[in-house]
């Protein structure tokens, strides 16, 4: 073979490569956004599942310890709406990081960013959560009750 | 040279010129001698440099066999350190079969002549690596000291290096204080508890109380072991009687398990091992001014920051040990920095 068939035989296997490569990057473009499983504004996947509630809720203080009484879990009613925790004597209702446990794939909203105020017993926080469909949204309100003397 | 330029690509040529005119240059007689005699330093110590505690080096020196042996080696700190401060005479190796640091003596020990710290060595050898301990005095608070280690060997050569500068920090350490019923009120200012007969001659003093109820106190489970300031509301506080005059506002915020190192290496069973320290910009930078004025069922390891009613301190409380169930005692270890 020539030096010039070699040069052009070398040619069209690079440019082969060239187009393969240009292929498979289509290809994984095309596939990779199917939208079978589209992302949220929060970055988060969205699923098939529609279940839409807490599984379980803690209140935690400064020190990140729970500032529930011992022995009694915070009763959640899916159905109201509610969630109800008693927090042990003298806890600062300012300052606490509450803490919720969803079903698979759902979110919170408001997103907890840090120490909140619960303080304000006549109009309780209230939080809702979204399913991992974004279709199903269930607010629940936190009643906290300061155990007395 | 034409020939060679058109073998060699042109960029090649343009980094190989600037270097063959540089080389006859470059090499001057003097650049030639080479210091036998060699050093280098390491700071062992971490965290923050706090009055009162030692930073830590090791200083090594080395010149080859045959060229001499060491003679002598010092540290000079621009800041004289406290009269603790140290330079080892002897140089550590570890015991192949124990594990343990094995001190072999190359000196007579250290000798402290104002800023200096000196060895001189008494045996013949080439090389060494000595501790050197620098115990921070109170003439560095909040300022920043370096060193410069130096060794001589009997060639008549010296060598030496600067190490720093290292910032002092402005807080104070105050541990194993011992709170309990029968000195309950705790100054921050002072870093002491008090009995009441004494804190009634200081109330403007006292920022916090130490109280733990009875066993058979309904308040037992309720408040368990707390630090109240005096200001709080009393049922935050039964059965304890203030001083007259005492009323701070002292503002707590809880933590659990920030082992600071400083406080947390401790004697004993209650030791903990840790990377964490508390430095001064964490006491500049948290806000606890509208943190409550009392904290209440402490555990062994609980942590408490506090800044005192007139805003001049913010301390970290660590606890160490509460005593006994309905033992009213803690151990408490202290880091304080005077705010204002």
């Amino acid at each position: 073979m020539s030096t010039f068939s070699k040069k052009i035989s070398r040619l069209s296997l690079l440019s082969l490569l060239s187009l393969m490569s240009l292929l498979s990057l289509l290809s994984l473009i095309t596939h990779g956004c199917s939208g079978s499983y589209p992302i949220d504004e929060d970055g988060l996947l969205v699923t098939d599942r529609a279940e839409c509630y807490v599984s379980n809720f803690e209140l935690l203080g400064t020190d990140h310890l729970t500032v529930r009484v011992e022995g009694e879990l915070p009763a959640i009613d899916t159905a109201a709406g509610t969630i109800s925790i008693k927090a042990k004597f003298g806890t600062d209702l300012k300052h606490l990081y509450p803490q919720f446990s969803l079903v698979t794939d759902a979110k919170l909203e408001p997103k907890i960013t840090g120490l909140t105020d619960f303080s304000d017993l006549e109009r309780p926080r209230q939080y809702t959560v979204i399913s991992g469909n974004r279709k199903v949204r269930k607010t629940y309100t936190i009643y906290v009750e300061v155990e007395h003397l | 040279m034409k020939s060679l330029s058109k073998k060699l690509p042109p960029l090649l040529l343009a980094f190989l010129l600037p270097l063959t005119s540089l080389t006859p240059s470059g090499c001057t007689e003097k650049d030639t001698e080479v210091a036998l005699l060699k050093n280098d330093c390491l700071k062992r110590s971490v965290g923050p440099n706090v009055v009162g505690l030692d930073i830590e080096f090791a200083y090594a020196m080395a010149t080859p066999y045959g060229a001499g042996r060491i003679v002598s080696a010092c540290v000079e700190a621009d800041i004289a350190g406290a009269p603790q401060t140290w330079l080892e005479h002897r140089y550590y190796h570890t015991d192949r079969e124990t594990g343990a640091d094995v001190g072999m003596t190359v000196g007579n020990p250290s000798v402290n002549d104002g800023n200096r710290t000196t060895v001189e060595f008494t045996v013949d050898t080439c090389a060494a690596t000595l501790r050197y301990y620098y115990r921070i005095p109170e003439e560095a608070r909040g300022k920043s000291v370096t060193f410069t280690f130096s060794a001589t060997s009997s060639a008549g050569e010296t060598v030496s290096m600067k190490m720093g500068p290292y910032a002092i920090s402005k807080m104070d350490i105050k541990k194993n204080i011992s709170a309990r019923s029968a000195a309950r009120f705790l100054s921050i200012e002072d870093m002491a508890v008090y009995s009441a007969a004494d804190a009634a001659k200081i109330p403007e003093k006292i920022d916090l109380v130490y109280l733990r109820p009875d066993g058979s106190s309904p308040y037992y489970d309720l408040i368990g072991p707390a630090f109240v300031s005096p200001a709080a509301d009393p049922q935050y506080r039964p059965g304890v009687t203030l001083p007259a005059g005492a009323n701070n506002d002292t503002k707590i915020r809880k933590e659990y398990g920030v082992h600071d190192r400083h406080l947390a290496t401790l004697d004993g069973p209650n030791a903990v091992s840790s990377g964490v320290f508390i430095d001064d910009v964490d006491f500049e930078t948290i806000k606890l001014d509208d943190m409550p004025d009392y904290a209440l069922g402490l555990r062994q390891y609980s942590c408490l920051w506090v800044e005192t009613h007139d805003g001049r301190y913010r301390a970290f409380i660590y606890v160490s040990a509460l005593n006994g169930e309905g033992v009213s005692s803690c151990t408490i270890h202290i880091k304080r920095l005077k705010i204002k």
